[in-house]
């Protein structure tokens, strides 16, 4: 690929995207580099694409809710999901734990190996094998590579293929930046959130863990009320906790009585001096910024809405 | 604020009821071949007495005896009233037994579908996240710690 052309990519991202200034710190013309498209409709984003994607969507998950400023909770959680995430086939990505100071109660995943779970959830969990779980949903979304196969779906994706067939890259990149965000932003269906839920549950035990924890967490949040605010998130875009427990139920009938005890460790706890964290200001109106983390410029939306609109490539175990 | 006292009266011994989901046998032990104590039918109401793995132990009308734990719902915490805590009976049963100050600010709204639309990257955040990794080895040592072995366990097809 030339390099003017190379250029032309870029700048074609970028005006895509003015309304992420931060986005420079993504490459994003490497990864919706035209020479790859065809590989991407056949097989999906390479490791590399995905952790850079994974991190965009991470970091701009940061701009709404930061980290609860307790280095030594930070630094334990990454402790708890790297011991899990060695349980996986991909026990080497770049694995990236944190817990967001809100109160809403919801967990995600992006691509690569980016996992945030909220301080509402956080402080709902009781043991370390309860946490074990929610992280292992979480991861098995990033190892089942739920996101990249869903932009593979799409017929967006292979339309844009085809233009690349016949020579128009213009188009070809457009319908990458356009599309592919729709593609992003579509959230998994139910299929690949029981599977989560069944991968949670099988690495929590690998790692020695009670393989119940989840099924509690699922448990505490089929009782929540479906209107307490904090869970509007989680039930807006997933099956209902009860529904969850049933699937997770069925599957695991068969082998109840062949899984392992585990251990069920205490969680450490949010250091108590931490203040709660700040109610978020409501997103109001359309075009309003809420939650800007001293971000400066840009308008708020791109005409097509982004690329990672909704939050992207998040994928939850209550969120997206 | 109910519902945090609710969920913060962890440790009170108000009846934990729960109702069934689908009809399920009730065993003598917490195994799926164990004898069975009695048959439950759909919308069952049971008292949680204790729970261990994947069951609970459950007094009935019909006696006691260990149920699948899928199989039953706790009440939720709209359904509660007065100041029973009825929607907190899972938390007494599976959620932390200390004082939270995130579950005492339940109505404080947090990040919502919008909140990420508009979010921009932080660097700063990224960076610290960064800072926060775990090597293999720190993670294999905190696991020694809490005595967590590695299982082999295959991973679960769904119900055919």
């Amino acid at each position: 690929m030339t390099g003017a052309f190379r250029y032309w990519i870029a700048a074609a991202v970028m005006i895509a995207l003015s309304a992420y200034a931060a986005a420079a710190s993504l490459d994003l013309g490497r990864i919706f580099d035209v020479g790859r498209d065809l590989r991407i409709a056949a097989t999906g984003l390479d490791e590399k694409e995905e952790i850079a994607v994974g991190r965009e969507v991470a970091g701009r998950t940061l701009g709404a809710a930061p980290l609860v400023p307790d280095p030594e909770l930070q630094a334990y959680v990454n402790r708890v999901g790297r011991w899990i995430a060695l349980q996986t086939e991909r026990p080497d990505l770049p694995w990236h734990f944190g817990v967001l100071d809100t109160a809403s109660v919801n967990a995600f995943a992006a691509p690569g190996g980016y996992v945030l779970i909220t301080r509402g959830l956080y402080e709902m969990l009781a043991s370390e094998s309860q946490l074990a779980g929610v992280l292992g949903h979480e991861i098995g979304h990033i190892v089942q590579r739920h996101h990249v196969k869903v932009m593979q779906q799409s017929a967006a994706v292979s339309a844009s293929a085809r233009a690349a067939q016949h020579g128009d890259r213009g188009i070809l990149v457009n319908n990458l930046i356009g599309t592919g965000a729709e593609v992003l932003a579509r959230g998994l269906d139910k299929t690949a959130e029981f599977e989560a839920d069944r991968i949670g549950v099988v690495l929590a035990a690998r790692a020695g863990y009670s393989p119940y924890g989840l099924v509690e967490v699922l448990h505490l949040l089929a009782a929540r009320s479906a209107e307490d605010s904090s869970l509007a998130l989680l039930f807006k875009t997933h099956p209902a906790p009860g529904e969850r427990l049933t699937q997770l139920g069925d599957a695991l009938v068969p082998r109840v009585a062949m899984l392992p005890a585990g251990q069920e460790p205490a969680i450490r706890p949010v250091d108590p001096r931490t203040p709660p964290p700040a109610a978020a200001k409501p997103a109001a109106a359309k075009g309003a910024r809420a939650l800007q983390q001293q971000e400066e410029g840009g308008s708020t939306t791109s005409p097509g809405g982004g690329l990672f609109p909704g939050g992207g490539a998040l994928r939850g175990i209550f969120g997206r | 604020m109910l519902l945090a006292a609710a969920w913060l009266a962890a440790g009170s011994v108000a009846a934990q009821q729960v109702t069934l989901e689908r009809d399920s046998p009730l065993y003598t032990e917490p195994r799926l071949d164990a004898a069975q104590v009695t048959q439950l039918k759909l919308g069952a109401t049971g008292e949680v007495i204790g729970k261990q793995g994947a069951w609970l132990h459950l007094k009935t009308p019909g006696g006691s005896g260990w149920l699948f734990s899928f199989n039953v719902r706790f009440p939720s915490a709209q359904a509660a009233t007065g100041d029973s805590g009825a929607g907190a009976a899972a938390g007494r049963l599976f959620g932390p037994r200390r004082n939270v100050s995130v579950t005492s600010t339940v109505g404080i709204r947090g990040i919502e579908e919008e909140d990420l639309k508009q979010a921009s990257f932080n660097a700063g955040q990224m960076k610290l996240l960064e800072s926060y990794a775990a090597t293999r080895e720190a993670a294999e040592r905190q696991a020694r710690g809490s005595s967590l072995a590695p299982a082999s366990v295959e991973f679960m097809d769904p119900k055919k």
